[in-house]
């Protein structure tokens, strides 16, 4: 006879004590260091906690946000706009840079291949910030940075390259692609890879330009394939923290550049200033937009069906 | 036809210029900072400076040994690393796995609370974090530090690993299980050797993390001595002026070494266990 499908009641029970044994190390874990913090950081956006009022704080209710999102001039705003252009120009950038130089990487004939790519994915496995200080350091330091260097041998006086918002941003930029660009470079090169060549056989045939052939065949199929890696990517150049907190506004070493992320203000609001309740109102926020965000792209891992 | 190969040749010595170019363009902050620290004249500040250094010298990485307690820094970065991917692991693993191979009550439903929490970024909950370590006596501990790095990446480890898990078949299980294997060894036995690839890379990931993480590291430590090696290094850079530029860089770059070499190594399983989409090193 064959065994029903259905388990004994008692069975079951055991069964799901079990898993839950096996799970609990890690799930008491996450409930202790990720889901009681955030929320608590729902608490203590309720209240007026502070530097002042470390133990001794009052409950204002919804105060917080109301300063957040309804007062302008907190901030808050700004950064949010700042953070959208800073994550849709680095992603353009990212995606048609990575793009065209994975394309040279996948040149027919190119003997140099594998060595090209070692060296351009360098930058991945550096430890990030000690690529971001090098590069404050190195090449934006208005002294002895390289940059200014080679400006002086030009014949033109230094600039302060962190020191005015417009050139920041663009310095945070640069560091951003070369931080980022690796990552992207191996994912649309693996995609191109998989790229069956006999569409481009064809589409040459036909005359088909390098542009056609771009738009018609290459993009739609690694399309689905980078797919989840850019939206990642997109998650992560949303949050970003240690490129802009790095470059400009270390505690005591700002560079005069008032250039802020929702991360970088939500920090500065917290352990520069020590207004917690408002800097935990604003990180509800940027949570929920972070949950809203993933819900619209509806990024679900693959589950077994 | 001799005009087609031609137009190729022409192409490809192009295409190799380019990917010169940009590849030493990608050099150039690493080279002048290696440039930098083996330099033996201090002639930053001039505008001679050339990549090629006049006279070699290892001066600074001496320095960095002995003028900074980088040793200590060292250690306190290898303890926090090494626990917290051993605690990682041995916590991850099992939940891991009953999460790939158990349906029980609740179980969706945890996944899906897991993706939203992998959304939160845990910087945004540090202050949340301090209140609940320092009455434990937690704060300026590295166990305070370990707990939060464990739990910081328990999420991925857990989301990573079961993904891998997922795709290696049951049957050998089921086998194995009727032959009257316990679930301990069957994992032990058959699932760990299997899922090295995702196993290795979660543990590169996770130690990845904790060496470069410093944001916690220099809010809830006090006390050079208390230092890992990226809150030291921060500190060096920002405390003091052009004067320590040359033992920064070379200390940028040892502390860099040990990262290098992991990432190269393992490299090859990346594709494969990185699953669930991962994140970026």
């Amino acid at each position: 006879m064959k065994k029903s499908d259905k388990k004994p009641y008692n069975q079951k029970t055991g069964n799901t004590i079990v898993s839950y044994l096996w799970s609990a190390p890690s799930l008491i874990l996450i409930c202790l260091i990720v889901i009681f913090p955030i929320l608590y950081t729902g608490y203590i956006s309720l209240t007026n906690m502070n530097v002042y009022h470390w133990f001794t704080y009052d409950f204002i209710g919804i105060e917080n946000y109301k300063e957040a999102l309804l007062v302008f001039d907190s901030g808050f705003l700004s950064a949010l706009v700042l953070t959208v252009l800073w994550t849709v120009v680095n992603m353009i950038l990212q995606l048609i840079i990575a793009y065209l130089l994975a394309g040279l990487l996948n040149t027919n004939g190119l003997k140099l291949r594998n060595f090209y790519r070692t060296l351009l994915i360098f930058p991945w496995a550096m430890p990030g910030y000690v690529s971001i200080l090098l590069w404050k350091t190195g090449m934006f330091n208005s002294q002895f940075g390289l940059l200014n260097q080679w400006m002086e041998k030009a014949g033109v006086s230094p600039v302060k390259w962190l020191a005015n918002d417009v050139s920041a941003f663009i310095c945070c930029t640069v560091v951003n692609l070369w931080l980022a660009l690796p990552f992207m470079i191996t994912i649309i090169d693996g995609a191109l890879q998989s790229v069956d060549r006999s569409y481009y056989e064809s589409a040459l045939l036909d005359g088909a330009n390098w542009m056609q052939r771009t738009w018609y065949i290459t993009i739609p199929a690694i399309r689905p394939v980078i797919a989840p890696s850019v939206v990642i990517t997109i998650f992560t150049t949303f949050k970003q923290f240690d490129v802009i907190y790095l470059l400009t506004q270390q505690a005591g070493a700002k560079t005069g550049a008032h250039i802020h992320t929702i991360l970088t203000y939500a920090y500065e609001n917290a352990f520069i200033t020590n207004n917690y309740g408002y800097s935990s109102a604003v990180s509800m926020i940027i949570f929920l937009i972070l949950i809203v965000f993933s819900y619209v792209i509806n990024i679900k891992p693959k589950e077994e069906s | 036809m001799k005009h087609r190969k031609r137009k190729r040749i022409i192409k490809l010595v192009f295409v190799n210029l380019v990917l010169i170019l940009v590849c030493v363009l990608t050099f150039v902050p690493i080279l002048y900072a290696f440039s930098v620290s083996v330099n033996e004249q201090n002639s930053l500040l001039s505008s001679d400076f050339s990549f090629i250094p006049k006279k070699m010298t290892f001066e600074n990485y001496r320095k960095v040994f002995t003028e900074e307690p980088v040793i200590m820094w060292f250690q306190n970065s290898l303890f926090l690393a090494v626990s917290t991917v051993v605690i990682s692991l041995g916590t991850g693993i099992p939940a891991a796995y009953i999460f790939s191979r158990r349906k029980f009550p609740g179980r969706n439903m945890i996944l899906q609370l897991l993706i939203l929490l992998y959304a939160f970024p845990s910087l945004l909950s540090m202050t949340a974090l301090y209140k609940l370590l320092s009455p434990m006596g937690l704060i300026n501990t590295k166990m305070g530090l370990i707990i939060v790095y464990t739990g910081t990446m328990a999420v991925f480890a857990l989301w990573n690993m079961k993904g891998y898990f997922d795709t290696i078949p049951v049957e050998i299980e089921e086998a194995a299980m009727i032959d009257g294997a316990s679930p301990i060894r069957i994992v032990q036995k058959i699932v760990l050797p299997l899922a090295k690839p995702t196993v290795a890379v979660t543990a590169m990931m996770v130690l990845i993390y904790v060496w470069n993480e410093y944001i916690f590291a220099i809010n809830f430590m006090t006390g050079e001595h208390t230092y890992t090696l990226a809150a030291g290094l921060y500190s060096l850079q920002a405390n003091e002026t052009s004067g320590s530029w040359p033992v920064f860089s070379a200390a940028s770059l040892m502390v860099s070494v040990p990262i290098l070499i992991i990432f190269f190594a393992l490299q090859k399983n990346m594709a494969s266990g990185l699953t669930s989409g991962g994140v970026k090193g």
